[in-house]
């Protein structure tokens, strides 16, 4: 093996290596908080890129709906192109709890996921009757549809029409949560400190970092859900319909309920992201839920990488990034202005996803994956091919 | 009365061009059973440079007939670099290229033409023909239905009456059996993807010629999904499938929807996706496809 | 006069990684008539295809002394080989006539119209059907179609992919009888595959077992409908 670490599954140098793992990426994590809650961009010569709590906040939501793409397309194989209108319907439903009843944000999860579930079991229907492009069809629809739903005048009173709902819900850090001292306590580091700001943190810093903290451990247990879902009977089931329809029912896998059900997370999942990403941006407005939010899904599932969980971290990272990046790049050389000023962002979007699908049709994530593989190797316990290619997707 | 008849004039324009772009979806369909998404971007870079030409001096139709040819030579450009390589029976990686081309040619219009809005040659006379009470038939809708009906009888003759409209259905019926009747499948599926995009830029022409309408990057985001739906109405593989599904849409927009007062105006494209679902769900051969669609 | 047409060695092909057939190689001589018999799963199907450029295959087939074995399909057709797929494989939207002139593709003659005309003499219910579209014909017309069709490219070799799969007996006949009247009027080369032993080696000069992706019994049709072994295993003796 031309790995450098080798851990065997089951060993307590594995569970080590895992414990060191996941300390490590949450310690990062948590320093990027610190870092960028109040400067919140980098800048590369005369150019600016914001890096803020917001844009990461909107990657955490992406990541959720991304998250559920994975699920319907990556592991079921059913392509689904209308994420943004359950990412849109999350939104709304939070919106409207939160500003027309009080609710608390995250409570009303308790509303969104079950009904987003309903809805996309509901649409997953005809999916029994049609597959392939019909569903792409018809999904595609249902995104096109969205913003002018929630524009219809008989919803007005519970959409805010065209203007938009506002949550007009604040974030507060609970008060036994030592983040300011954190914070002072990371800029006394010698050298580094000076990255981490200055200062006690205002009000306002404080509260977005909560909400950093808070929407990543939402999305960390939906992470955790579906990676153990995808690793169970039902996610085989799922896969055994991907790579083989024809055979997977006979099988004896039962096709309707395992596409319905795969239908109802993807679409739960979605309305999950949506209520976080309107939890950030404190407005819901019906074009940030257009159509073309459901090709940027796709985007950043493929760049990402389908059929992976890490996939949809990174491709929520691409969504929230690469199209601001773009419009924050005022000059390159040798790149006439008039290319920068323009939608810029969707041309290398688009432009990405071509070029991933001819060339690293795996995305991101494959690709990281293959890159470890040359340091870590890890075996399976037993003879267990199954559980071993699970463990290097996870 | 007459604002009855005034509104299926109005149906007869918008439906003529989303007639002439589902075509071009259907001619992809057809040969592949792929759905272009790409393919109303496809038609708006046409008529952008239909208009490009126009600007650069070309006389109108003139610059119709180039910019058809241009985009068919793109399409086939574009069918050769991006679509070739995949196997056709492998959807998923060939819907997102098309997604792709999507974002990228909406974004290469927007940056070459900008977002403003740009006056469209008059392709056809103005004022109304024929006025009954006080509806009123343009020129512009007599002449974009009969333009549409024109392309599509042009398209017959070349499909039904020529040896590579021939080879075209061969490859559409079944893809084998052509390659062992010696058919070059690539090249034919090539002529189909710049068949389909000459009809698209025409349909977008026609559409921005409207007297009423401008050009800009964004024209056929909305037309898509009216086009995507007349399609799958007229059945996915039927061209004159497609354009009675534009009439359909076209008809279902005007009269439908405004004539009944209590829906509102946003209804239309509400309208249109709740036939596009009960299309799909419940008779997915539409009016006039043939194909056995796939079922589970 | 008898010289060899067409000439497969050492041939082997396969689906992704499973091999079909290992390393066969066998040979169809001018004017005759071939067939290769085997049980279901033998690699009858492959062998064809593998002649036709339609599956990945090593080895080389020579046809007419040329090297034809990394030519493309359609290549291969207008070198003068014709294939009827197993299951007609007509073209079900198109009609009797259509199917026809695709048939005709690779030519650019004048004789085409004549052609169809000579089809439809051999064939009157084609010449009834001519505007129905082929997927509206029964199972017996859909052949004679396919058989009508692969002559259509006037093709020194005719490949038929077991002819006879869920056709009535008496219709098998008949189309059997056709491809003799074919073979020895018009001198039509051709390579039957077949499970139907009996019929085949009736009529054939050639013939070759398929067991397992290797041919295990080869010989003149005649001796071999007499060998113990075959008539074992295929002939139901």
């Amino acid at each position: 093996m031309a790995s450098r670490f080798t851990f065997t599954k089951g060993t307590p140098q594995y569970r080590n290596y895992r414990i060191g793992v996941w300390a490590l990426i949450i310690a990062i994590f948590l320093l990027i908080g610190f870092a960028f809650v109040d400067v919140g961009s980098i800048s590369i010569g005369s150019n600016k890129y914001n890096l803020s709590l917001i844009r990461l906040n909107k990657a955490i939501a992406y990541g959720v709906a991304i998250l559920g793409l994975q699920v319907v397309i990556g592991y079921t194989g059913q392509i689904a192109l209308g994420q943004s209108f359950f990412f849109g319907m999350g939104a709304y439903i939070s919106a409207w709890l939160v500003a027309d009843h009080s609710w608390p944000f995250l409570l009303t999860l308790l509303i969104v996921v079950p009904s987003c579930f309903l809805v996309g079991m509901l649409c997953g229907l005809p999916a029994l009757r049609i597959k392939g492009l019909y569903l792409a069809l018809l999904t595609f629809g249902l995104a096109a549809l969205f913003p002018t739903l929630i524009k219809l005048d008989s919803l007005y009173d519970y959409t805010g029409g065209a203007n938009g709902k506002l949550t007009g819900y604040k974030f507060k850090a609970p008060s036994w949560l030592p983040l300011d001292e954190i914070a002072q306590g990371l800029q006394t580091i010698p050298l580094l400190g000076s990255f981490f700001g200055d200062g006690p943190l205002s009000s306002r810093e404080e509260s977005r970092l909560w909400k950093y903290i808070l929407f990543a451990i939402v999305a960390g247990i939906c992470f955790w859900l579906i990676s153990n879902l995808i690793k169970s009977r039902p996610g085989r089931a799922m896969r055994a319909i991907r790579d083989n329809e024809t055979s997977a029912a006979v099988s004896g896998i039962n096709l309707a309920a395992t596409k319905t059900i795969s239908f109802g997370i993807a679409s739960a999942l979605g309305g999950i992201g949506g209520t976080i990403y309107v939890a950030e941006v404190g407005i819901a407005s019906p074009d940030d839920f257009s159509s073309l939010v459901a090709i940027y899904l796709i985007v950043g599932l493929v760049v990402g990488g389908v059929g992976t969980l890490e996939g949809a971290v990174i491709g929520g990272l691409v969504y929230a990034l690469i199209p601001d990046w773009a419009s924050s790049t005022q000059s390159i050389a040798f790149v006439p202005e008039r290319w920068l000023q323009g939608p810029t962002g969707s041309l290398i979007l688009g432009i990405l996803l071509i070029v991933l699908t001819l060339f690293m049709p795996g995305g991101i994530a494959t690709a990281i994956n293959k890159a470890k593989g040359r340091f870590v190797s890890i075996k399976a316990a037993n003879s267990d091919k199954n559980s071993e290619s699970v463990a290097q997707n996870s | 009365m007459d604002l009855f008849l005034q509104r299926l004039f109005d149906g007869l324009t918008n439906g003529s061009a989303y007639a002439l772009i589902a075509v071009a979806l259907v001619l992809i369909f057809k040969a592949t059973t792929l759905v272009n998404f790409a393919q109303g971007e496809q038609a708006m870079l046409g008529a952008f440079i239909v208009l490009q030409l126009w600007n650069w001096g070309l006389p109108m139709w003139v610059a119709v007939i180039v910019g058809m040819l241009i985009s068919g030579i793109i399409a086939a450009g574009l069918e050769r670099t991006f679509i070739r390589r995949f196997d056709p029976a492998d959807h998923l990686p060939l819907v997102i290229i098309t997604l792709g081309l999507f974002l990228v040619l909406n974004a290469v219009a927007a940056i070459v033409w900008r977002y403003d809005p740009l006056a469209f040659p008059q392709l056809f006379p103005h004022g109304s023909a024929i006025t009954i009470g006080n509806a009123r038939l343009s020129w512009y809708s007599i002449f974009a239905f009969g333009s549409c009906i024109l392309v599509l009888l042009l398209l017959h003759v070349l499909l039904n009456r020529t040896k590579i409209g021939l080879s075209f259905r061969a490859v559409s019926s079944n893809l084998e059996s052509s390659r062992l009747c010696g058919i070059k499948v690539g090249p034919t599926l090539q002529f189909g993807w710049a068949l389909a995009a000459a009809a698209g830029t025409f349909g977008a022409s026609i559409y921005a010629a409207n007297p009423v309408l401008q050009i800009e990057p964004s024209i056929m985001l909305r037309a898509l999904i009216f086009s995507i739906t007349a399609a799958a109405l007229g059945g996915l593989d039927s061209l004159w499938g497609a354009l009675l599904g534009g009439l359909t849409i076209g008809f279902i927009q005007s009269v439908l929807v405004q004539y009944i007062p209590f829906i509102p105006n946003e209804m239309t494209l509400t309208a249109t996706v709740v036939v596009l679902l009960i299309v799909l769900t419940l008779r997915p051969s539409g009016f006039l496809g043939t194909k056995t669609v796939e079922r589970v | 006069m008898t010289d060899v047409l067409l000439k497969a060695e050492n041939l082997t092909a396969s689906y992704g990684q499973i091999e079909v057939l290992h390393g066969i190689s066998f040979e169809v001589y001018d004017n005759e008539i071939a067939v290769i018999l085997g049980a279901n799963g033998a690699g009858k199907t492959t062998t064809i295809r593998a002649l036709s450029g339609m599956v990945e295959t090593t080895g080389t087939i020579t046809f007419k002394k040329e090297d034809i074995s990394e030519f493309e399909s359609d290549a291969i057709v207008r070198k003068g080989v014709a294939h009827v797929p197993q299951g007609r494989g007509t073209f079900p939207e198109l009609t009797v006539e259509d199917n026809l002139r695709v048939g005709a593709f690779i030519r650019s003659d004048n004789d085409v119209q004549n052609d169809i005309q000579n089809c439809y003499d051999t064939y009157p219910v084609l010449f009834e059907r001519r505007t129905q579209t082929a997927g509206s014909l029964s199972g017996g017309e859909q052949q004679m179609l396919a058989v009508s069709r692969a002559l259509m490219s006037r093709p020194e070799l005719l490949l038929l992919d077991e002819p006879s799969l869920g056709l009535a007996p008496q219709i098998v006949e008949a189309l059997f009888e056709r491809f003799l009247i074919m073979n020895k009027d018009h001198g039509t080369t051709m390579l039957i595959v077949e499970q139907n032993a009996q019929l085949a080696l009736g009529m054939a000069d050639r013939g070759y077992v398929l067991e397992a992706g290797e041919i295990v019994i080869e010989g003149a049709a005649e001796s071999l409908i007499n060998d113990e072994a075959i008539i074992r295993a295929y002939l139901g003796g």
